[in-house]
């Protein structure tokens, strides 16, 4: 018998949003708290989001407990997008630079997947093979990039590295928007996401087209992804570990799993930016350093699982 | 009217045909087993006649719809598959496997209504699994397991009912209980169709038979008929005095 646990989300959530708001080496005048510290923070739970919900997705839809915006090189996609787009000079708040994310993430997290698919069997392992692949290439363009650019190159550099500073309040907004929309529409049709997650033969025989479903959540997961890398840059780990949290507290279906998963992903990478600016005050740890170190460990851990029979 | 009709129905994977021109028809109460070697095609028969594999020509008739004119949400309403071996990485809990049955006839944007479930409370009781309604589907053992994707089948409300290999991997006691139960479920107006592997399970309550034969010839009719020993050893390739016919 399963206890639900879905308070506990919220809770950590609120208690994540607290200690971003208090943390720090400034202290607490309230010009550091509202002017620095709550946009911050706010721009923590929106990556967050965006990247915990894509999580879901991902996992539910194909499957695969193993799936994740960062490993699937959805992430390195929109990152690429993003930077090429950085020095074409597009304007960050332009609808032309969501766009081009989008583009990056779909394409990216599509070759990733055909390639998985080239297998034959499409298997959990494929498919981390696949996008560690497609995910070290773009990242490569994205060096090389930067190697070229070299006067604008600083301050991309913190953008792929992960770290959520000042962030614009257009790109907030905009992100915030994006994600809330992935995640309306993904919560609209759970029972799919449900269903493709007993795999595709299941889910064709209950009803289900899986090619039409993969779309649906490819292009949800991508856009909320998206939403997170024009915001927070490359960030990993958050839609990997989230899903797998938020199913021991409140279940794995998905009428619950995508709200969980995209609080619970807001509060992670809240806890991880706060933690990073605590840890070693008065020097600053990315965000995505902070949840590198505690998700590579969790991703060995799944592999580990996962290769005994069961993750 | 046959709850299935299939005609001419020839499939082939690369030069080997696995079914050529096969027709037979279930109807109301049929409980037909597939029976033949490894590799002749039985799992694909069960898919061609969801129409999850398309086949290369003739025709498979669910109810009288011709089932490639269909979408598959239409196709779950009319056949229910329980797949040989279905591993779900998720925990999700006996009712809400079962609940999933209710997919095709729910719709995808509304939730679970009040009908849904009262039919999935009804498949659980008619597998005999209500008790493990509120367990993980990975905590059961293999028999409840297949009991528990039957009754997500059940709940489909389909008249047809596709299993493939339902007995295998289970003890004799989930053999005889799987079995009884889906002679239960002929009895009470549905057609089914299950790939079995041993005539001694598929003596326990099938009525039709379909065995395969060289050259993607098929062999339909009445059980009684096709399940004799002499008869299945030509299907297998073992001695007719093998115990193993028995």
């Amino acid at each position: 018998m399963r206890k639900n646990r879905f308070w506990f989300i919220p809770a950590a959530l609120a208690a994540a949003f607290l200690f971003s708001l208090a943390a720090g080496p400034a202290g607490f005048s309230p010009e550091i708290i509202w002017g620095l510290r709550l946009p911050r923070t706010l721009a923590a739970l929106v990556v967050g989001a965006g990247l915990g919900l894509a999580g879901a997705l991902f996992q539910g839809v194909l499957k695969n407990p193993l799936a994740d915006p960062y490993i699937m090189g959805t992430s390195a996609g929109a990152t690429a997008a993003a930077v090429l787009c950085f020095l074409a000079g597009v304007p960050r708040t332009s609808p032309l630079f969501f766009l081009a994310v989008f583009t990056g993430a779909f394409g990216a997290t599509f070759l990733a997947y055909w390639l998985a698919r080239l297998t034959g069997r499409l298997s959990d392992a494929a498919l981390v093979l696949a996008g560690v692949a497609v995910s070290a290439f773009l990242t490569a363009l994205v060096m090389l990039s930067l190697s070229v650019a070299r006067e604008r190159a600083l301050s991309l550099f913190y953008f792929v590295l992960g770290g959520l500073y000042a962030p614009r309040s257009g790109v907030l907004a905009a992100s915030a928007l994006l994600a809330a929309l992935s995640g309306a529409a993904a919560l609209a049709r759970w029972r799919a996401l449900d269903a493709m997650a007993l795999g595709e033969e299941s889910a064709y025989h209950l009803g289900i087209d899986p090619r039409r479903e993969r779309l649906f959540f490819f292009v949800l997961g991508c856009a909320s992804t998206s939403a997170a890398v024009a915001l927070g840059g490359t960030i990993g780990f958050v839609g990997l570990m989230t899903p797998h949290i938020v199913r021991l507290l409140s279940g794995p279906s998905s009428r619950t799993l995508v709200p969980a998963s995209a609080l619970g992903g807001a509060a992670l990478l809240c806890a991880a930016d706060a933690a990073g600016r605590t840890l070693f005050s008065p020097s600053e740890v990315p965000a995505g350093v902070v949840m590198a170190l505690a998700g590579a460990p969790f991703f060995m851990w799944l592999l580990w699982k996962s290769s005994r029979g069961r993750a | 009217m046959p709850v299935l009709r299939a005609s001419g129905l020839s499939f082939s994977y690369g030069e080997r045909p696995l079914f050529s021109e096969l027709s037979f028809e279930l109807r109301p109460g049929d409980f037909m087993c597939v029976l033949g070697p490894n590799g002749s095609g039985k799992s694909t028969l069960l898919k061609l006649l969801t129409g999850y594999i398309r086949a290369a020509s003739g025709s498979v008739r669910l109810g009288g719809e011709e089932v490639s004119a269909l979408g598959p949400g239409r196709l779950a309403r009319l056949a229910a598959y329980v797949a040989s071996e279905s591993s779900v990485p998720y925990d999700f809990s006996v009712m809400e496997t079962v609940l999933l049955g209710r997919t095709a006839r729910t719709g995808l944007w509304r939730g679970y209504s009040e009908g849904d479930g009262r039919a999935a409370a009804l498949a659980l009781r008619e597998t005999g699994i209500a008790a493990l309604a509120a367990r993980s589907i990975n905590t059961l053992s293999s028999g409840e397991r297949q009991l528990a994707f039957i009754a997500q089948a059940l709940a489909q409300e389909t008249r047809l009912l596709l299993l493939d290999e339902p007995t295998s991997h289970l003890d004799l006691r989930f053999k005889a209980e799987i079995m009884a139960l889906l002679s239960r479920l002929a009895a009470r107006g549905l057609a089914v169709a299950a790939v079995l592997h041993e005539p001694g399970v598929a003596r326990l309550g099938c009525t039709r038979a379909l065995t395969a034969g060289a050259g993607g010839k098929w062999t339909f009719g009445p059980a009684a008929e096709l399940l004799r020993p002499e008869r299945l050893a030509g299907v297998y390739g073992v001695p007719p005095d093998s115990p193993l016919l028995a």
